[in-house]
């Protein structure tokens, strides 16, 4: 390999055919004489531009578009040195560090010698070892190109923002089980929203069997073994559930919070007393057709009761995980639109409730499709207040564009599955923990179950890893029509 | 060492015969090459500050001569005739501090079911010395032709070499067809002008004579010419023609030692405002001559009055900047040469008024 140009911190270098180059690889341009090197990530592998290549390919096709027959006869043997020069490839790489006395720095600012500089692949258990990418909590992701395994620190994923992403069955529930279980391995408290009853089985393996997580596995299925009542609840989670999810307006929900002060001072903190207070009280007609149908969707949903053996304390659940470590399954597969959100108030309202109230120390929140059940304002606190709280989310999603913009600004790990649509890829390469090219021209060439990591788990070098398999029995699986 | 001998397939319909290649000529190359090429080891190498892609177009210059004012009216004659087509190239890649480094390649053609097929020869690199010129170029003229012409060699300069040798091999893949074809065409690049350093008379009389005893017809079309009547070359002459038409030139007398083996013609074999100088055996009668043309016509792609066969026969042995490298490539692989960076003297003195743009 021999290094070709620079500009800005593009490195170009050409390549021949025996050195067996790809997308993602890493490059060490070591210059001895300045006793430094430049780590350079290949992001773009293209034909060198060679003289005289295209009339060598229209001498070959000039039999009305058929390649024309006949024999050559070349004793000295040039034909493979023409196929040698013909295949080589220019090597986009972007600079990703220095290294100096073994220790690596972000700079790109100086330009090694063009003619002395040696070129050669950098393995990538050396970068890790370089770049100090391992831990005291190791997560093995799985396995890089050259066959070395990939292990982060789940220390990095601590007080983090990370987003899953990437289209349809490329990988991203799969990792994000593995994460999950790898954290709970590490008596973590993971609280997941399910969209779809993927994580229903978490505990179970793939023949069915009880793994090592089953009895740190909760899942909690609203309306089933998921109820509350009223008198466990708060009242500004209640009030939350009524405004965020039942759009109560600010009149109306004055008047409900004199009502549930009311029934609480007389201890009468149940759905029928509440129903019946409702319909009795002295207020304006509107107020109270908007209370009464807020509260007819309440008790609707299913998620209310009365009889206190029915209702789950969550906080029970979560002193549980707390102690042990473990995964509180929030299935939200048959709820439908408006009872999500409902469930997710609850849920997120009360997470906030433990946790300034320091019954829990953090819990780590893993969210498919948020954008089907939280709403607007949530966003912007789950990425500011709710990570002072001790919530770290891990979006995940196949629709790049339902998350907001600031939410990739803000997020310190991305893994990034396949993805062909430009549009796709423009929303990811936002992130600011990565440059855009590097997203739009690794990503597109992703296999499914590859994934490129970016952020802070890879000390921002970003790595490619062929995700492990992991011993889970599926759930979630598309139903089909042409299958027996 | 053994030459690997290649076949080319036949057809009973275009009685395309050929049992094997003669590879004594090729084996010489290949010999001659490796020899040059070890006399040059391990020294430093200097790329050509100008590829220089050459070909063999010479002419001499004839005058005294007028056209025939009627044009010979042709019309395709569509009786099955291979043709065929052979040319050869050159072209300088380096030089050392000794010589230089050359390259040359030929390629015969053929079109066979409406398709084209092809034997290329070559490259073979030479490193050209004023040492080793002479014993070179004798060594493969004795492997072409059975002898040596000793007065001749000796007056080569060391920058015509090149020339020299692809003429030589051209010679040998024109040899090669004339025997092996039977009832053909056989096109050549350039013109029946024989006698000169280049073409020896005796040799291009051997192989019309060849090309004959096989009831072969020679067709040799010339790119350029430089035969003009009042100033104008005869190729641009002004004149009404209704292609596909020929030209017939009469008073045509050499100075010797040149001799003109063939009858020369303009020929316009298309509407497009192209003609070229054509020359046909002498041997052959005009009538005989005109339906060799007239069975051009009707058997190859003629596109800007210049045959198809023969375009890819030009086309097939030039050298690609890409093959250029591949051989500096190789000499550097093979044969360790070092490879440096002259100044170009001209860009160095002139600055952009130095010569430097590529010539082909």
């Amino acid at each position: 390999m021999k290094l070709y140009r620079k500009e800005g911190n593009i490195l170009q270098i050409l390549s021949f055919p025996h050195e067996a180059v790809e997308k993602g690889d890493y490059l060490l341009i070591e210059d001895q004489e300045a006793g430094k090197a430049l780590v350079a990530q290949v992001i773009d592998v293209q034909f060198a531009s060679i003289p005289g290549v295209l009339e060598e390919l229209l001498r070959s096709l000039p039999d009305g578009g058929e390649i024309i027959q006949g024999e050559d006869f070349d004793p000295l043997e040039i034909a493979p040195h023409i196929t040698y020069i013909q295949d080589a490839s220019l090597l986009v790489c972007k600079i990703r560090a220095t290294v100096e006395n073994e220790n690596l720095s972000p700079s790109s600012s100086w330009l090694p010698s063009r003619s002395q500089s040696t070129i050669k692949k950098l393995p990538i258990p050396t970068l890790l070892k370089l770049a100090k990418v391992d831990g005291k909590l190791p997560i093995v992701l799985g396995g890089t190109k050259d066959s070395s395994l990939l292990t982060i620190d789940a220390i990095h994923l601590d007080g983090r923002l990370n987003i899953i992403t990437g289209k349809k069955e490329t990988g991203k529930s799969h990792l994000s089980k593995l994460l999950m279980v790898n954290l709970v391995g590490y008596k973590a408290t993971v609280v997941v929203f399910d969209l779809n009853g993927e994580y229903l089985s978490l505990g179970m393996t793939g023949d069915g069997k009880r793994n090592a997580y089953y009895d740190k596995i909760h899942v909690l299925t609203p309306s089933q073994n998921f109820k509350l009542a009223l008198k466990q609840l708060n009242l500004h989670v209640m009030l939350g559930i009524l405004i965020h999810a039942l759009h109560l307006p600010g009149t109306s929900a004055r008047e409900f919070r004199r009502i549930w002060q009311f029934l609480k001072e007389k201890n009468m903190l149940t759905l029928h007393d509440l129903g019946e207070t409702i319909r009795s009280w002295n207020c304006n007609q509107h107020v109270r057709d908007a209370l009464s149908s807020r509260y007819h969707a309440l008790v609707n949903s299913g998620f209310f009761t009365d009889n206190l053996v029915e209702a789950t304390l969550l906080e029970d659940c979560m002193s549980k995980a707390k102690e042990q470590g473990g995964a509180i399954v929030i299935n939200l597969r048959n709820t439908g639109a408006i009872d999500r959100q409902i469930v997710v108030e609850y849920v997120l309202g009360k997470l906030v409730e433990l946790l300034t109230g320091w019954k829990l120390k953090a819990a780590f929140l893993f969210a498919e499709e948020a954008h089907l059940y939280l709403r607007e304002t949530y966003w912007d606190d789950i990425v500011t207040r709710m990570r002072h709280f001790g919530i770290f989310t891990t979006f995940i999603t196949n629709q790049p564009d339902t998350i907001r913009e600031n939410i990739y600004r803000q997020a310190d790990n991305i893994f990034l599955f396949n993805f062909t649509n430009e549009h796709d890829l423009d929303v990811v390469s936002r992130a600011a923990r990565v440059d855009g090219e590097t997203v739009k021209s690794i990503a597109r060439d992703l296999p499914p179950h590859y994934c490129l990591t970016l952020g802070k788990v890879v000390k921002d070098f970003p790595l490619v890893v062929k995700v492990k398999a992991l011993d889970v029995r599926t759930m979630g699986e598309t139903r089909l029509f042409f299958q027996d | 060492m053994v030459i690997e001998q290649y076949t080319i397939a036949t057809t009973p319909r275009y009685n395309f015969p050929n049992p094997t290649i003669p590879s004594m000529l090729p084996q010489r190359f290949m010999e001659q090459s490796i020899i040059s090429l070890k006399q040059v080891q391990n020294r430093p190498f200097q790329l050509n500050q100008q590829i220089i892609q050459q070909n063999n177009d010479s002419e001499t210059q004839i005058q005294g001569f007028r056209l025939n004012p009627k044009q010979i009216t042709l019309s395709p004659e569509r009786e099955k005739t291979t043709i065929a087509a052979c040319d050869t190239s050159t072209i300088k890649i380096g030089e050392t501090s000794t010589g230089t480094l050359v390259a040359i390649r030929g390629a015969n053609v053929w079109r066979q079911n409406k398709s084209y097929r092809y034997l290329r020869i070559g490259p073979f690199i030479f490193h050209i010395t004023t040492e080793n010129k002479a014993e070179v170029y004798h060594a493969l003229e004795r492997s072409c032709f059975g002898t040596s012409n000793h007065e001749n060699r000796q007056n080569i300069n060391i920058w015509q070499m090149p020339m020299r040798i692809a003429s030589l091999l051209e010679r040998w893949l024109q040899t090669m067809l004339t025997s092996m074809i039977n009832n053909g065409l056989i096109l050549f690049d350039g013109s029946l002008t024989a006698g000169t350093g280049e073409v020896p008379t005796r040799t291009m009389k051997e192989i019309l004579a060849k090309a004959s005893e096989n009831n072969n017809v020679i067709l040799a079309f010339s790119k350029m010419t430089n035969l003009r009547i009042n100033g104008h070359v005869i190729t641009d002459v002004p004149f009404d023609l209704k292609p596909p038409c020929l030209i017939e030139t009469i008073g045509l007398r050499p100075k010797p030692p040149i001799t003109l083996l063939g009858d020369v013609f303009v020929a316009k074999l298309t509407h497009e405002d192209y003609a070229f100088r054509l020359d046909i055996s002498k041997d052959l009668s005009l009538e005989q001559k005109i339906e060799a043309v007239e069975k051009l016509l009707g058997n190859d792609v003629i596109s800007q009055s210049y045959p198809e066969t023969l375009r890819l026969a030009h086309i097939l042995c030039t050298f690609t900047a890409n093959e250029v490298l591949a051989m500096q490539h190789f000499t550097v692989r093979k044969y360790g040469l070092k490879l440096v960076n002259r100044p170009d003297m001209h860009k160095l003195l002139f600055g952009p008024f130095g010569r430097g743009e590529v010539c082909s």
